[in-house]
């Protein structure tokens, strides 16, 4: 048993430090990437036509069917959606 | 010709047979996790069906030195299923493949100070690991059980594959019970452990006040690169975790690439997935026979898992609070609360309860960040649990 508790205290501390270092790295690496892609491959034409056709107040019908399903499946059909703008 | 003799001769057959019948009824009537409920629960009365030799046996070195071939012949399907998918690990990271498939970082990738969280909301593990042995489970034995707390199915039953097989039905069972009664545990805990004015902290307003300082100006390529990024950081630390996250991560890449890779993204999402998590249930449920549930430790992981649950709901609250005592940007913790697995649920619990606080109060992104860290921090915890003791 007093080898059990042992073990187990001991994957209490090097679990937790494990998790809490891979995510850490994670975090780090992630911020890392970020600076990276900003800096050199910061945009894409897609994005371009994105923002074009949000500007244009014309809404893609997919993303429509996507956010109508959605809000359907969440309301259980109770709500409905009646008009869709850009929150500032 | 009939199971009437075999019946009387095994009683307790029955009371697995009605068990199997209220698991279809929770997946069914209640809707609580019907994918796996469903053939988890008929996988149930299946092995308990006398006679019908659909019962997974224990596994036994005769049985570890047959051929596939034998253990059909032998003991029938429902062992050559269970001993070619869920005794070889192979079943969970296919799994995980699909979930990685479903999964989107940009929440993540849009807060990742967030997944610290994830990482805090794993102590239910532990600490529970720490409880099952004082109360009379092996160190594996209680590994495989405190994993319920990471609230991730497919990790809990890979874990338990690799270190307690014998109780993989009650901690399958408890594990996805779990995850279904999240609309239930993360109110509890909250109510437990937070107060009116810090759930009313409104996430969005925060970040006016206190603006990210790296925005992402190529999100797609943030998607694809990032996944192979946090692959490599799991690879070198905690190599058996990749089964898992490698899986998971495989899965959301050719999800991200877009067109070029859709019919494999498709296929992971899609077909696999449901045929991975049919096989998945009906053999989990197969494990449940009388002989191996209805006993002392089944009560005890149903008891176990439910405190390793609320643990980790507390343990990513307090997680938060410690967070907000030091920073001047505060965050809600029911962020924290979401730092257990358990996608996209419990972000979906979170942000209702922050609604009804504040009805301007959407914090969904930010739950879905700390929620998708949680998927890594549980699979990260169970490598560490694996390597230590397998």
């Amino acid at each position: 048993m007093n080898e059990g508790f042992s073990i187990a205290f001991e994957l209490l501390a090097v679990g937790m430090i494990t998790v809490f270092t891979i995510l850490a790295l994670i975090v780090v690496f992630g911020n890392l990437l970020t600076t990276l892609v900003n800096k050199y491959i910061p945009e894409t034409v897609v994005a371009k036509k994105v923002v074009q056709a949000t500007t244009r107040g014309v809404i893609d019908p997919r993303k429509m069917a996507a956010i109508v399903s959605a809000v359907d499946i969440v309301t259980e059909g109770k709500a409905k959606v009646t008009s869709i703008t850009k929150a500032e | 010709m009939t199971a009437f003799g075999n019946l009387f001769h095994s009683p307790e057959t029955v009371i697995m047979i009605i068990i199997g019948v209220f698991l279809l009824y929770l997946g069914i009537g209640k809707g609580y996790e019907p994918l796996l409920l469903v053939p988890i629960g008929f996988g149930v009365i299946l092995a308990n069906s006398l006679g019908g030799e659909m019962g997974v046996v224990p596994s036994t070195d005769e049985i570890m030195h047959m051929s596939l071939l034998e253990v059909a012949k032998n003991y029938g399907i429902m062992n050559l299923l269970y001993y070619s998918l869920i005794k070889t690990g192979l079943l969970p990271p296919i799994i995980f493949m699909g979930v990685g498939a479903l999964t989107d970082f940009g929440p993540m990738l849009r807060n990742l100070k967030l997944a610290f969280f994830g990482a805090a909301a794993q102590i239910g593990i532990f600490t529970v690991l720490l409880a099952a042995i004082a109360v009379g489970f092996t160190t594996k034995e209680a590994a495989s059980l405190g994993i319920i707390g990471g609230a991730d199915g497919p990790t809990a039953i890979y874990t338990t594959i690799k270190l307690a097989p014998h109780l993989l039905g009650p901690i399958a069972i408890a594990a996805y019970s779990y995850m279904a009664l999240v609309p239930v545990i993360i109110p509890f805990v909250v109510r437990l452990t937070t107060n009116k004015k810090e759930l009313k902290i409104n996430m969005k307003e925060m970040d006016k006040l206190y603006p990210n300082k790296r925005p992402i100006k190529n999100l797609r390529a943030m998607k694809i690169l990032f996944p192979m990024m946090m692959g490599g950081i799991v690879a070198v630390f905690v190599p058996s975790a990749v089964p898992l996250v490698g899986m998971l991560l495989f899965g959301n890449l050719v999800k991200e690439i877009g067109n070029p890779t859709e019919r494999l993204y498709k296929a992971a999402s899609g077909g696999i997935l449901n045929t991975a998590t049919i096989f998945l249930g009906l053999t989990v449920g197969a494990t449940m026979t009388a002989e191996a549930f209805l006993n002392f430790k089944t009560i005890m992981i149903i008891v176990g898992g439910f405190v390793a649950f609320c643990f980790s709901v507390a343990g990513g609250i307090y997680a938060v609070k410690i967070f907000n005592l030091f920073s001047n940007k505060k965050i809600n913790p029911l962020v924290g609360a979401t730092g257990l697995s358990a996608v996209p649920m419990a972000s979906r619990v979170a942000n209702e309860i922050a609604l009804k606080h504040d009805p301007s109060n959407h914090l969904l992104q930010y739950a879905m960040a700390s929620n998708i860290s949680g998927v890594i921090g549980s699979a990260v915890a169970a490598g560490v649990l694996i390597s230590f003791l397998s």
